[in-house]
């Protein structure tokens, strides 16, 4: 079982919890339902069971950020799932202090659903997505989250907000979720060229769906917006630190546990969490460059990783990192790529994040970040995950593989799926990566 | 190893000894052996004079006592260039699996593409259209030069192809141009993978199908280029497997892990 970058024992045993559960209930019938994953969710006595359990998992040699992580992770869910906070659904490009500073709680269903495949629990979403008449060519992510919606594996949404940035799918999947549930649905329109013009036009959007929340849901108000601000300054101060170290050449980190972490990179910022975690596995990177403990032996490669990964149980990983001793040194997702916020002026500033997105506009913007990212994290390869259905990233492959060639940067298009593994083939992807690093081996003569 | 065929060469003195190749069936690791019992024998070769052993090709993890392991992308590439030294892009297409290789001057992989997900351009969509229509793939060629025109199989997808096919038969249309319009269905595939790496310098084609005129006469068509199908095409994964086994096994005295294969 993948372990989407906490301790795997933990996640092995929930894992195990919920899906034994769930096929306990295929064979035994509604005697069973009780242990149902989406009724396991909604006990109040599993987050205190799972957190009591902390400081044995650290006792049991887990790293402390990643139980900070799991700490992140168990907070959002209990207030989402126990209706402690309003629970906004967002899709992945949402600036989430907007929610965490109206007093809500953020739920990103794309990111939930790689946390379902890593459970071996998005076979199940991905069915009922399909029985909705979603086609198969809808991206993975987005059909496990509609289908964890409508059959209950999601907690229920006070409200959904989308952006029209990057990410086709989510805008119309989320749609339907706030369908099912029957709460206001808000889309904020980013402007694709950017200009103080457009930052103000997508501020005074974003002002106006934090207001019309504050008033339409109760449980929110525009109070604890300035300290969520501050909070995702402290949280990106730490980041960039982690950044910076990741730059250490061998990597300190393994790239195929830093992709599980995208998880909260996409959903955390503006929690009292972030911060936390991140600090923590600051500490842990000093000490493995300080110790010379790295995690890739004898690291012969250093690629960037674009995209996403496959979340369920795979050897792809284990065949980069162990077999072919090449590292992932960081992420297109990793990439923080916004100022910090402005607490005095939060929806200018929320914009304005929003605006620098490196993915949304001409397909430069892109270019320029990745070619940093290269040169910053002494990459010799470019792996683009091209997960099935996403437009957005794979549309730009090929200008990006022929730019990057010209710079003599060789790059590798590798089609497969980071929730579905009916689309991907993992003989196939190895291969290809195998290959890869081959053709990087030939170019140093090795 | 491939996934329908295994195949072996042995080189001595850099130079070729011996080429086997048989089915791969169910037992991988039983296949390997035998190969390399097979291709010893034949050569007079004990299997403990063997310098080196490199596999490749999609059961390459499962031939025993190989010095190493390399994708058949990397073997595909050396065994192109040696047996035709001019080769710039090769098209290799296997039983479950179709690739196209961009080498630099030195014969080094620059880039290359693989076929995704499905069957379509690979030997194995013709394998089933050829068991469809009852006519040996051997005589795909023959008949692909017989028909005057192309059939259109508007789908690449292996199962709805086969059912255009069986429509196309009950319509009375004859083996010769369906036959035609499959090689041209493989040939699209594989023309766009072929722009996909950059069209430009000698075509070399290579794998079992390679075999097949039809698809390359197809290829050539789609791509006004002329198409090289060395002899020895199907062994040039295994011809390149050897040729960097040659090279480990220079130097490399009698390494006392190979062999082991042959046992
Ligand atoms: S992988 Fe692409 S399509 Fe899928 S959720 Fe992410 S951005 Fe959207």
């Amino acid at each position: 079982m993948m372990h989407f970058g906490i301790p795997s024992r933990f996640w092995q045993m929930v894992g195990q919890a919920a899906g034994g559960a769930a096929r306990q209930t295929a064979t035994r019938g509604a005697r069973w339902t009780v242990v149902r994953p989406e009724v396991l969710l909604r006990w109040k006595l599993a987050y205190k069971v799972a957190s009591a359990a902390l400081p044995l998992l650290e006792a049991r040699g887990a790293k402390a950020y990643q139980v900070a992580a799991i700490r992140c992770v168990l907070s959002d869910f209990a207030d989402a799932y126990l209706g402690r906070k309003p629970c906004i659904f967002t899709s992945a490009f949402v600036p989430t202090e907007l929610v965490y500073g109206l007093g809500g709680v953020p739920f990103l269903p794309e990111a939930a659903a790689g946390l379902a495949a890593a459970f071996g629990l998005a076979a199940r979403s991905l069915f009922a997505c399909e029985a909705l008449w979603y086609s198969p060519d809808l991206c993975s992510f987005h059909r496990a989250g509609l289908g964890g919606a409508a059959s209950g594996l999601l907690p229920r949404p006070s409200a959904v907000i989308v952006t029209s940035h990057l990410c086709d799918g989510g805008k119309r999947s989320l749609l339907h979720i706030s369908r099912l549930a029957g709460c206001p649905f808000y889309m904020l329109d980013v402007p694709y060229i950017p200009s103080d013009r457009a930052t103000r036009w997508l501020a005074s959007q974003i002002e106006h769906v934090a207001g019309d929340l504050a008033r339409r849901v109760p449980g929110l108000s525009l109070e604890g917006l300035a300290q969520a601000l501050h909070r995702s300054n402290e949280a990106l101060a730490e980041y960039e630190r982690v950044s910076a170290l990741r730059r250490n050449v061998p990597a300190p980190w393994r790239g195929s546990e830093a992709l599980n972490y995208v998880l909260l990179f996409l959903w955390s910022w503006g929690s009292p969490s972030l911060a936390p975690f991140y600090r923590a596995l600051r500490l842990h990177l000093e000490r493995t460059i300080a110790t010379g403990d790295f995690p890739v032996r004898d690291e012969r490669h250093r690629l960037l990783w674009l995209n996403l990964r496959p979340y369920y149980d795979t050897r792809v990983f284990k065949h980069l990192e162990g077999d072919r001793a090449s590292s992932v040194a960081f992420e297109e997702y990793s990439f923080a790529y916004w100022p910090s916020l402005d607490p005095r002026d939060p929806f200018a500033s929320l914009a304005e994040k929003m605006m620098s997105n490196f993915g949304w506009g001409p397909i430069e913007r892109r270019l320029e970040a990745l070619e940093r990212l290269v040169d910053d994290y002494s990459v010799d390869g470019v792996v683009q995950f091209a997960q099935w259905g996403c437009r957005q990233s794979n549309g730009g492959a090929a200008i990006i593989a022929r730019e990057l060639r010209k710079k003599g940067i060789p790059f590798l298009n590798l089609d497969g799926d980071g929730v579905d593994a009916r689309c991907g083939t993992e003989a196939q992807a190895i291969t290809r990566l195998g290959a890869f690093i081959e053709l990087l081996d030939a170019r140093r003569g090795w | 190893m491939g996934s329908t065929t295994t195949k072996a060469v042995l080189l001595s003195d850099g130079k070729l000894a011996g080429t086997h190749a048989m089915p791969t069936g169910v037992d991988l690791a039983a296949a390997a052996d035998e190969c390399l019992r097979v291709i010893c024998r034949a050569a007079g070769v004990g299997p403990d004079r063997l310098a080196a052993l490199v596999a490749t090709g999609y059961g390459r993890d499962r031939v025993t006592g190989a010095a190493r392991t390399v994708t058949e992308i990397t073997c595909h590439a050396r065994g192109a260039r040696a047996l035709v030294p001019s080769a710039r892009v090769v098209v290799d297409v296997g039983g479950q699996d179709s690739k196209v290789i961009r080498l630099d001057d030195d014969g080094m992989v620059a880039d290359f593409v693989m076929n995704d997900k499905c069957a379509a351009g690979t030997g194995r969509f013709l394998e089933v259209m050829a068991a469809r229509l009852n006519v040996p793939l051997e005589e795909f060629g023959m008949r692909w030069r017989r028909a005057k025109e192309a059939a259109r199989i508007s789908s690449t997808c292996t199962v709805f192809a086969e059912s255009e096919v069986i429509s196309l038969l009950s319509r009375g249309v004859s083996p010769e141009p369906i036959i035609r319009g499959l090689c041209d269905a493989v040939a699209d595939r594989l023309a766009g993978m072929v722009h996909r790496v950059g069209l430009g310098g000698g075509l070399v084609m290579t794998g079992g199908v390679s075999r097949n005129e039809g698809v390359r006469r197809s290829l050539e068509e789609k791509l006004f280029a002329p198409v090289t199908v060395p002899e020895g095409s199907q062994f040039a994964g295994a011809y390149g497997a050897a040729l960097i086994a040659f090279e480990l096994g220079e130097g490399a005295e009698m390494l006392p892990t190979f062999g082991r294969g042959c046992r």
